[in-house]
């Protein structure tokens, strides 16, 4: 098996696809990437799309045979409604996880909202995933702080950082045990420096397939293969996503 | 069969931290690539602090390749007078073109602390090479900015962007400012068509960053989406036009 785990139904795909995965998933095919964990798009864009975006997500997902495994997003300027979205989708496990894309939501990490969704989401068990690496809402550093704040939510860095800032995404992990990270963004020399110097049970692959219909899938894959062995592969392509998603429970 | 020339725009090969590389590994890089020539450039602390070691190390290594390997070389513009003394050293030992690296060096592209080396490079007819990123002093926007204000220095805006500033580039491109060139290196290869799309074609520079990234996986990947047969221009003429080496 292997997991990308930061991947979208993007707009583009609903537009063109409507809720039928299968030109996507034969992307996927043509790297034997088994499943992905499948994020919003349009609900981060709009928060008006959110409940839509959802629907059209649970559907595709549905749709893959178990291959595309959705996560949700709410909006923060919602508060009870946010919180009543996520629980909607995550209550049942019909999603897995929760998404925020700070920078296109317009919301910073550190309100009081963002305290609640991390105890709700812990309480479903389930984890959250950050866009970062881009400023003045999305640095590593940033989550990390939720991350202290809220030591029994699983967060995931879902770039490692990108091209500038995995450094700091470096750091950060080093601080924080709850805080997994995303290899999908650094150069071929920054996820080289992850891989030595980072926890590598908390560390997935992604592809950030999906935002648009560019195959992101080769050149990505590539790029890691490029910098980790066999038995790191197998573990942040198979074993650690499993673990995230507790795919055994 | 036309027969293939690239130039690689951005290499480092350095001495410590991200960019440890021989000018043997870089060489034999090249070979496997099927890469002809390189631009090589000082690494991060000889840009930042180091100006006069790094670009005597630089310049030795390209006098040893017979201009396979083309030198750049670094002035940080806070040693003031000196760093305008160091550009022209660099430029006597042989050096091509200057580097900036704002967010390495400390000071934003739209500060007028560059200005005075900026007209220096233009009157040595240097081009400058600006890294953008980290952008909140060296952002696409911001080299447009230096790029209107030094209308007689020709430069070249690595990286285009990447990778969140990369929605700029489509008004910086279409601004086609006639000094303005734009880097490749770290652009995502299946970004092209939206690069191409906003209309710099014929001023792009591919480049690998190397060993940042892997020569031969870049330029795989970048000729999947950006043929090298079909785009001589941004694998090797607008560099050898910025260099002289080629009239127009
Ligand atoms: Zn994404």
């Amino acid at each position: 098996m292997i997991f990308d785990c930061h991947t979208h139904w993007g707009m583009c795909f609903v537009e063109r696809d409507g809720r039928d995965p299968s030109a996507w998933l034969a992307v996927m095919d043509r790297y034997n990437v088994t499943h992905a964990i499948v994020l919003p798009h349009a609900g981060l864009e709009h928060a008006g799309h959110i409940a839509d975006d959802h629907d059209d997500l649970a559907a595709v997902c549905a749709a893959s045979d178990g291959r595309m495994i959705p996560f949700v997003t709410a909006n923060p300027l919602d508060g009870d409604g946010g919180l009543a979205e996520i629980d909607r989708w995550l209550g049942d496990g019909e999603a897995r996880g929760v998404k925020f894309h700070p920078w296109l939501q317009g919301m910073s990490v550190c309100t009081p909202f963002m305290d609640e969704v991390c105890e709700r989401v812990a309480a479903h068990g389930a984890p959250i995933l950050f866009h970062d690496g881009t400023p003045p809402y999305s640095l590593p550093a940033q989550i990390g702080m939720l991350a202290r704040r809220h030591p029994r939510t699983t967060i995931v860095l879902g770039h490692t950082g990108l091209f500038e800032y995995w450094r700091e995404a470096i750091a950060v992990m080093n601080a924080r045990d709850n805080l997994w990270a995303c290899l999908c963004g650094p150069q071929l020399e920054g996820v080289r420096q992850v891989l030595a110097r980072c926890d590598r049970t908390r560390l997935l692959w992604g592809s950030d397939f999906g935002f648009t219909l560019f195959d992101a899938l080769g050149y990505q894959l590539d790029l890691f293969r490029q910098a980790a062995d066999d038995p790191t592969c197998q573990r942040i392509l198979e074993d650690n996503p499993r673990r995230l998603l507790r795919w055994d429970a | 069969m036309a027969e293939r020339r690239i130039i690689d725009g951005y290499t480092t090969p350095g001495t410590e931290r991200e960019t440890v590389m021989s000018v043997e590994a870089l060489l034999g890089a090249m070979d496997v690539a099927g890469v002809a020539r390189a631009v090589i450039a000082p690494d991060d602390r000889e840009l930042a602090v180091d100006n006069v070691a790094g670009n005597a190390r630089v310049a030795a290594m390209a006098s040893r390749t017979d201009g396979r390997l083309i030198a750049a070389c670094g002035a940080n513009p806070w040693f003031g007078d000196q760093s305008i003394e160091s550009l022209r050293e660099a430029r006597a030992s042989g050096a091509r073109m200057l580097v900036l690296a704002p967010a390495l060096q400390g000071f934003s592209v739209v500060d007028e602390l560059v200005d005075p080396l900026m007209r220096a490079a233009g009157e040595l007819s240097m081009p400058v090479y600006v890294h953008t990123g980290q952008h909140a002093v060296g952002s696409p926007a911001q080299v447009l900015l230096l790029a209107e204000r030094h209308a007689s220095t020709r430069i070249i805006l690595g990286h285009c962007g990447t990778t969140d500033y990369v929605a700029d580039m489509r008004f910086v491109l279409e601004a086609a400012l006639p000094n303005l060139w734009y880097e490749l290196s770290f652009v995502r290869p299946f970004a092209m068509s939206v690069l191409h799309e906003a209309g710099g074609s014929d001023r792009f520079i591919w480049g690998s960053g190397a060993p940042r990234n892997d020569m031969s996986m870049q330029l795989r990947h970048f000729d999947e989406h950006w043929p090298i047969d079909e785009h001589p221009v941004t694998y090797a003429e607008n560099l050898l036009r910025l260099l002289g080496e080629v009239a127009g």
